[in-house]
């Protein structure tokens, strides 16, 4: 089979049940006949408006990453939570170990996909830099299992109730950023399909192929 | 069709399947190993986090330390103790998510292996749907660890301090090894 012939096929992703692709209507999506499961959506602007929401995503995670998340406060006493001050505390334990686990999974693995995000889908707005752009592809297809940062959200959820028990909490300025990217990240890794992007990168570079 | 189509894990690219390793035609990536290399190695992953397992919830998690008086509890002990206090929601998270996903992984990918090799009757799309599972829970279990480091950063005053404990590396380890096992796994081993 030739490759045109293939990319009229997909796979589902949940149940790898073949199907055949059709076009479709503004605003609508494929779902799969087996499982349901949203296989591929027509996108409006996909290139323009992952930009823009991996910009917004950058500088909420900017903010996220340098303020205060949260501060316990004990009789006068108050500690103050942000991610810098996590990661030094680990090492300082000399858990080396979990400091790097963590360092990566909730810092610079995030740090990197938001970057090559924004770096490809710029050069593929400019129609440039074909090579790099599938090698951050690539890159961000392989790292964004390891990329935690809704799992830390949910800790800190988890790590506020069983705080509250016995200390005053207060919630900084970085807590609201987290808020933001989560809710930026459902959308960004939930509602666009990396294959709709490759699809994307076949049309843009079809004539310097 | 007499070929057989294969998803690309990376591009989602569909893919002729033509048996041993296969590059990807769109990002030129190679897809699959050697179907027993990847059998191999994702048996050698989940018996590494399996052997970490124990370690994980042997050794204490969570050392804390009150007027010089140290407390120390394990991943289950945690667990009892947040169920005692009555914050019932927070305690059934900790029990899914450091409990129950780990084991279910394990027993998802051993049983995703066994029907490699043995006819197991069940049908090829809920196997993948359960190997869909195990890759998406893969990541849940971590929020333990992330917990106690975010309470060791907290509390970490002149009379109570709270430090994390051996456990929390090996629970960390276990985590990683699972999710390694699990992404290495070949879905062309999948079969009827």
């Amino acid at each position: 089979m030739t490759d045109s012939e293939l990319d009229n096929f997909i796979i589902c992703k949940k149940c790898h049940t073949l199907h055949r692709k059709i076009k479709l209507h503004k605003g609508t999506k494929a779902l799969c006949k087996q499982c349901d499961s949203v296989i591929y959506r027509h996108h409006h602007n996909l290139i323009d408006n992952t930009l823009a929401i991996s910009w917004v995503l950058l500088i909420a995670l900017i903010i996220g990453f340098s303020f205060s998340i949260m501060s316990i406060n004990i009789n006068g006493i108050s500690q103050e939570l942000n991610l810098p001050s996590l990661i030094i505390v680990i090492f300082n334990n000399e858990y080396y170990l979990v400091g790097i686990m963590l360092s990566f999974l909730i810092f610079i693995f995030p740090v990197t996909i938001l970057l090559s995000l924004i770096t490809l889908l710029t050069l593929m707005k400019l129609k440039k830099g074909k090579y790099l752009v599938k090698r951050l592809l690539i890159l961000v297809a392989q790292i964004a299992p390891w990329s935690m940062l809704d799992i830390f959200f949910i800790s800190l959820l988890v790590a506020m109730v069983k705080l509250f028990a016995f200390a005053q909490l207060e919630l900084g300025v970085a807590f609201g950023a987290f808020v933001l990217i989560m809710t930026l990240d459902i959308f960004i890794f939930k509602r666009i399909n990396f294959s709709d992007l490759w699809e994307e990168y076949n049309n843009i570079y079809k004539e310097s192929r | 069709m007499k070929e057989k189509l294969i998803r690309c894990p990376i591009c989602e690219a569909v893919n002729v399947d033509k048996g041993g390793e296969v590059k990807c035609r769109r990002c030129h990536e190679k897809i699959h190993s050697y179907k027993t290399v990847s059998y191999n190695r994702t048996v050698a992953f989940l018996i590494t986090a399996m052997i970490l397992y124990i370690p994980a919830n042997v050794y204490p998690i969570l050392i804390t330390k009150q007027f010089g008086v140290v407390h120390k509890s394990t991943i289950l002990g945690g667990i009892m103790h947040l169920w005692e206090s009555g914050s019932y929601p927070v305690a059934l998270i900790i029990l899914f998510a450091s409990v129950f996903v780990p084991i279910l992984k394990f027993i998802f990918i051993i049983y995703l292996l066994i029907s490699t090799k043995y006819n197991v009757k069940s049908s090829i799309i809920d196997k993948h749907k359960l190997f869909y599972i195990t890759e998406v829970i893969g990541s849940w279990s971590m929020v333990d660890v992330f917990v106690v480091a975010i309470l060791s950063v907290l509390i970490h005053f002149s009379a109570v301090q709270i430090i994390p404990g051996a456990g929390a590396t090996a629970f960390a380890l276990m985590v990683f090894f699972t999710m390694l096992s699990a992404l290495s796994f070949d879905t062309r081993l999948i079969k009827k």
